[in-house]
């Protein structure tokens, strides 16, 4: 009885983890407090149900199509919406609210868009949706694909940005764009690349969420508030303080839902953040600002 | 050689630089003697294409510089260590001077300026795996030049390095810059520490409120009364 949320939220936890490493990604690299970040996950949820549904491709295939796109997409909306705001900052700090307003708005966009197209309604699809006996409990299929896949995304993420001079560079920018510039790192080509990998990122944890949970339309900013509790959580740019925090909020949503009552997830949730807030303002692995 | 002509920095209606001229030559040490405020840190910004510079000629054995982006010159060949470091304090020392070779100019010939970075200093090699802001400051100023000279620079410009070192480890740094110029690589130096600036320097240049004032060999300097009464502490 116990092991199955566990499994459960372990599943959660892990795709919480995925999505908030693309956006730690994009505000820490970029300087984007993205919120309309979640508008991607939806639409890759929509665009692997389209692909499932009507061409009969599975969502495992569609990741090849969907990823590849989601980083393109996100990459011109950086380039072409976000780049006039970088231009003009002043600072860092200013662009961070610049962009607040401007993915705000964007957030109405997209989700207006896919209203229009999808309408409100509840949707999902079933695929592998096969029980599974591990230790006892029952899981689907398609919920221990959706983990093995976030964790092998991620642990693939990590090694990139800390075993390749690219990922050093993609850091680097984080730490301290003015110094980036001065060992020939072209700051804006790297925010940029590293904003499209964290649309990129997302749109994963789009496809696999489609996997296993229903969705809908306006759910979008219910997953950017979660990825941006998760990066606050674990500490701004800190990709184990993601995966840790991830698997807290994913276990304790799943555990409150089953043993207290599902309508209290969300205040489960925010009473953790909110302890973290009060006692471990730098997140729980993130380092003090001196 | 850097040639720079006619150089004016302005912050907003505040004109930080107006009108220097200078030159560096490849092996040799040049330093800028100034008060705080006097323009020292814009000069090495505004070369390094960190404040935008207006209306100058700055060029690098021939190639202008005047338009290039701060990544862009690095690649030409010119690199800065910014007063205050700027290091990569998060990142390991490895991880900071294997980002000073990101530039393509030094991919060839890396392995060469990390063996020559750690032989200048040895007791980086024994740090490789230490994140750079655990280290003592004078350590972290070693990784900041050592992370400089991996992008293979003909020009290196450095910005107050000594501050504050303990005079021993000051003498250290300072014996590290004429290696570094032995090596064939041209530098312009920023110091508060006349004294020991114009020991190991070759030439030198005065700047006073942005402009340039005043200029001649290390050895004139030194014997200049007015230098020894401003910069030497010679009553």
């Amino acid at each position: 009885m116990f092991t199955e949320p566990l499994l459960s939220g372990i599943t959660l936890g892990g795709i919480y983890a995925l999505i908030a490493m693309g956006l730690t990604l994009q505000y820490g690299v970029a300087r984007i407090m993205n919120l309309s970040y979640g508008e991607s996950l939806v639409a890759a949820c929509f665009a692997a149900l389209w692909l499932f549904t009507a061409v009969s491709v599975n969502p495992l295939i569609g990741l090849l199509v969907i990823v590849p796109l989601a980083a393109l997409i996100n990459w011109l909306v950086y380039q072409v919406l976000l780049m006039p705001l970088v231009k003009r900052a002043p600072s860092r700090d200013a662009l961070e609210v610049d962009s607040i307003l401007a993915t705000f708005g964007l957030l109405f966009v997209a989700q207006g868009v896919m209203l229009a197209i999808f309408g409100g309604n509840y949707f999902s699809y079933s695929f592998l949706a096969i029980p599974v006996k591990i230790f006892g409990a029952t899981v689907s299929a398609s919920r221990l694909l959706a983990l093995g896949f976030a964790v092998v995304i991620g642990l693939a993420l990590y090694l990139g940005l800390t075993r390749t001079r690219a990922g050093t560079a993609i850091r680097a920018v984080a730490v301290d764009p003015v110094s980036a510039l001065l060992v020939a790192i072209d700051v804006r080509a790297t925010a940029a690349f590293a904003y499209a990998l964290g649309g990129a990122l997302v749109a994963a944890g789009g496809v696999l969420v489609s996997m296993f949970l229903t969705f809908n339309a306006s759910l979008g900013v219910v997953f950017t508030m979660k990825a941006l509790i998760v990066v606050i959580m674990g500490g701004v740019g800190n990709l184990l303080g993601c995966l840790i925090a991830g698997m807290i909020l994913g276990l304790t949503e799943t555990f409150v839902a089953t043993y207290v009552d599902p309508g209290l997830t969300l205040a489960a949730t925010y009473i953790i953040f909110i302890l973290v807030l009060l006692l471990r303002p730098q997140g729980l692995f993130g380092a003090r600002r001196s | 050689m850097l040639e720079i002509s006619g150089l004016s920095v302005a912050y907003g209606k505040h004109r930080a630089l107006d009108d220097v001229k200078l030159a560096v030559a490849q092996r040799e040490i040049v330093v800028i003697l100034g008060a705080n405020g006097s323009g020292k840190t814009s000069l090495l910004k505004a070369i390094a294409g960190i404040v935008p510079k207006s209306s100058a000629k700055v060029s690098l054995a021939g190639r202008d510089l005047q338009k290039m982006r701060a990544n862009d010159i690095v690649e030409a060949g010119l690199a800065l260590v910014p007063e205050g470091r700027g290091i990569f304090g998060e990142l390991t020392v490895r991880e900071n001077l294997m980002l000073g070779a990101y530039a393509k100019r030094a991919r060839a010939r890396e392995q060469e300026n990390l063996d020559r970075t750690l032989s200048l200093f040895p007791k980086l090699a024994q740090r490789l795996t230490q994140a750079a802001n655990t280290m003592s400051g004078g350590e972290q100023q070693m990784v900041a030049i050592g992370r400089a000279l991996m992008s293979a620079p003909d020009i290196l410009l450095l910005d107050e390095p000594s501050l504050g070192l303990a005079p021993l480890v000051c003498g250290e740094l300072f014996a590290s810059l004429k290696k570094v110029r032995e090596s064939g690589i041209g530098i312009l130096l920023v110091e508060q520490n006349a004294k020991r600036s114009l020991q190991i320097a070759d030439r030198g240049y005065l700047i006073e409120t942005g402009r340039i004032t005043g200029e001649g060999t290390a050895l004139q300097l030194r014997d200049d009364p007015a230098v020894q009464r401003a910069y030497l502490g010679v009553a």
